[in-house]
């Protein structure tokens, strides 16, 4: 008996000091859930303990940064430690943090269990950090999970809003219908290469035990990863649940999972799925997956910039908004899937983290007007609602409109750098395919400019003919607001610090591959 | 590494046989020997026992679902700590891992779980999950209350004036 245990036991590798930041969040959640039951009438200090939680946990993660190597993994190789997951990891804290701040405007208007939201929203967190810094298909499955679970409770906070009951409903069953394929997907792969690790799948698509096994998982991981990024033909739940859900709670979702996903999306195919030079097996793959998403991401960004013109809601415009966004990053995903491995790959996977970034403050930005502006249920996010309200309570037009011109992308906005960052590697790849998807990708930003001026429009140059009444704004919600603005601007003018931070070239990948 | 052979998998292939074979010779047996009376009760559709009454698509209290939850959340308890108990004799006896025991280790770790499980139970106690009883207690003499007011109000206010109706006016 005791022989059999000798041979069969994995010897554990707990090197718990690499994933302390998400347990803080976790362990932050945990505190939360308890507090809020034995004090269910506190709706305030919950959101102090996320944001406390929450600072621990990235004062946590930036000491990682410089003190552990590069690469070192824990857990046999479950948990991978590079620019990957410190780059992600640090927008999902930013969306969270920022997330918990605009919900005070709604935790105050409306009857929500504030301390159960708070809780959910750092469980989603602990989830996202998973995927991101998850080497093994497994780990990232159960991040995405909990992410997932926690996300379909969200949707539906509002229990008396039939809006957002579909929302919650739409969610739930087609999400767990893409994890399904996603998990298929993953069974598929591991049959083919005989291993969830990460690492190891790399190694072992040069030479698969079963070929056809690995397109297949490969084309129902695409299903899946697709549908949580929200890229088209993937895309079509995403505007009625964007619309359902609270306006906070989109806002997070716009953000914070479809960065999850992209980081694991990366992880998976770039890192896993790579190309070797003189190899069919793998070089089929891996030109096979990049196809695929360059369709995909020109579908994406065509689809949401069209759409959302004809869009007569504000949180349904920025639903297929976010869709489009899902294809831009996808440009820099492909370009990273196209460098060659080594410091032009990181700095092609540092893009679209940053790009996630930009997208997540301003888009969060966005998100904590309107959830001030659309009153009790969100009843006022039509675009005539917002009508005539430039001058009249001109902070929060002002704002909103600097946040939609960094969504267009105009220069001096976070949103011009994201989107010159992540075109930047597709165009250095030298492929036609890649080169014709970034002149889509300008088409298309040039298609998005009618919608998110017509915001701009709507409220500085349109008569008002209902009375107008100014919302008070909650202390949160202004400090939410001042770090978005602080952020664009930043991220705009001086990016150079925190793309170079995001990329930082240890030879990563190639120490966590031997 | 091991090689594939089929005939490891014959008992599952076995365990099918015999679990399609007891179904099978049940409904044969029942159907060849059965007495048949049909009564009007019999040909009901059956619902343990109860008159099937009213449509199935009924609102249910919320609370068959969390007491579901919390079953499911309890019984894996127990799954997840059987194979430990069963593992954990045999990881006593082995040897330290850097100045750790592997039984320590484990032990920890099972640790862990079942704390995680007890966060779960108080967060379920103080919501209120098992007070089935109460609940409804405090509700009925929450009604109890209300209707003692009412009906002193009642008996406080004169009684309406018959003159007073239109009908007789």
């Amino acid at each position: 008996m005791n022989t059999f245990f000798l041979t069969e036991l994995v010897t554990p590798d707990p090197n718990v000091r690499i994933i302390l930041p998400e347990l803080v969040v976790a362990a932050a959640g945990i505190i939360v859930m308890l507090y809020d039951s034995f004090f269910p009438k506190d709706r305030v200090t919950s959101g102090i303990i996320s944001l406390v939680g929450l600072a621990v946990s990235a004062f946590l993660l930036v000491g990682l940064w410089s003190s552990e190597p590069l690469g070192s993994t824990s857990w046999n190789g479950m948990i991978a430690h590079d620019n990957l997951r410190l780059g992600f990891s640090i927008v999902f804290l930013i969306v969270t943090a920022m997330t918990v701040l605009i919900s005070t405007v709604w935790v105050e208007r409306e009857d929500v269990p504030v301390g159960e939201y708070n809780a959910l929203l750092l469980f989603a967190t602990f989830g996202m950090m998973l995927m991101a810094s998850g080497n093994d298909l497994v780990v990232i499955f159960l991040g995405l999970e909990t992410l997932s679970i926690a996300t379909y409770v969200m949707a539906g906070l509002r229990r008396g809003d039939l809006k957002s009951n579909e929302s919650a409903m739409k969610y739930f069953i087609l999400g767990s219908f893409a994890s399904a394929f996603l998990l298929y997907g993953m069974a598929l792969i591991y049959g083919a290469t005989g291993s969830t690790n990460l690492t190891v799948i790399a190694e072992k698509v040069v030479n698969p035990n079963f070929p056809a096994l690995l397109l297949i998982g490969g084309a129902m991981m695409v299903v899946g990863f697709g549908f949580k990024v929200a890229a088209a033909p993937f895309h079509v739940w995403t505007p009625d649940v964007y619309e359902g859900a609270p306006a906070p709670v989109t806002g997070f979702m716009a953000a914070g999972p479809k960065a999850a996903a992209f980081a694991s999306f990366i992880r998976v195919f770039v890192l896993g799925f790579p190309f070797i030079a003189g190899v069919a097996a793998s070089n089929y793959l891996h030109e096979t997956w990049m196809t695929v998403l360059a369709v995909m991401a020109m579908l994406s960004m065509t689809v949401g910039n069209v759409a959302a013109i004809m869009q007569n809601n504000v949180k349904r415009m920025l639903a297929y908004s976010s869709i489009a966004h899902a294809g831009y990053a996808l440009v820099g995903f492909l370009g990273a899937g196209a460098a060659n491995r080594g410091s032009s790959q990181d700095a092609a996977i540092a893009s679209v983290a940053f790009y996630m970034l930009t997208y997540a403050v301003t888009n969060l930005g966005a998100f904590a007007v309107i959830s001030l502006l659309a009153q009790k249920n969100d009843r006022r996010s039509d675009f005539e609602d917002f009508n005539g309200i430039g001058f009249k309570s001109p902070v929060l037009s002002f704002t909103l409109s600097l946040f939609m011109l960094s969504l267009l992308g105009l220069p001096l906005t976070a949103g011009f750098m994201g989107k010159i960052l992540v075109f930047r590697p597709a165009l250095e790849a030298g492929s036609t395919l890649l080169v014709v998807l970034v002149i889509v990708a300008v088409i298309n930003t040039a298609i998005s400019a009618y919608y998110y001026l017509r915001m701009i429009v709507v409220m500085f140059f349109k008569e008002r003919v209902t009375e107008w009444v100014e919302p008070k704004m909650p202390i949160g919600l202004a400090v939410a607001l001042l770090v978005a603005v602080v952020g664009v601007l930043y991220l705009g003018l001086f990016a150079g610090g925190v793309i170079e931070k995001f990329s930082q070239s240890r030879s990563g990948y190639e120490a966590q591959l031997k | 590494m091991s090689s594939f052979n089929i005939m490891d998998y014959a008992p599952i292939g076995i365990m099918f046989l015999v679990a399609m074979g007891f179904a099978v010779s049940q409904l044969l047996v029942t159907q060849l020997i059965g007495p048949r009376k049909r009564t009007a009760t019999k040909l009901m559709p059956y619902e343990c026992g109860k008159d099937p009454v009213g449509g199935a698509r009924d609102r249910f209290s919320v609370k068959f679902y969390t007491v579901a939850v919390i079953f499911l959340l309890f019984d894996i308890e127990v799954l997840f700590m059987i194979p430990f108990a069963v593992a954990f004799k045999s990881l006593l006896g082995l040897e330290q891992l850097s100045g750790v025991a592997y039984g320590t280790i484990a032990l920890i770790e099972i640790l862990v779980f079942i704390s995680t499980l007890v966060i779960g139970y108080i967060y379920v106690w103080r919501k209120g999950t098992f007070d089935w009883g109460l609940q409804a207690r405090a509700e009925a003499r929450a009604e109890a209350k209300s209707q003692a007011v009412k009906s002193r109000r009642e008996r406080k206010r004169p009684l309406p004036v018959k003159t007073a109706s239109p009908a007789e006016a």
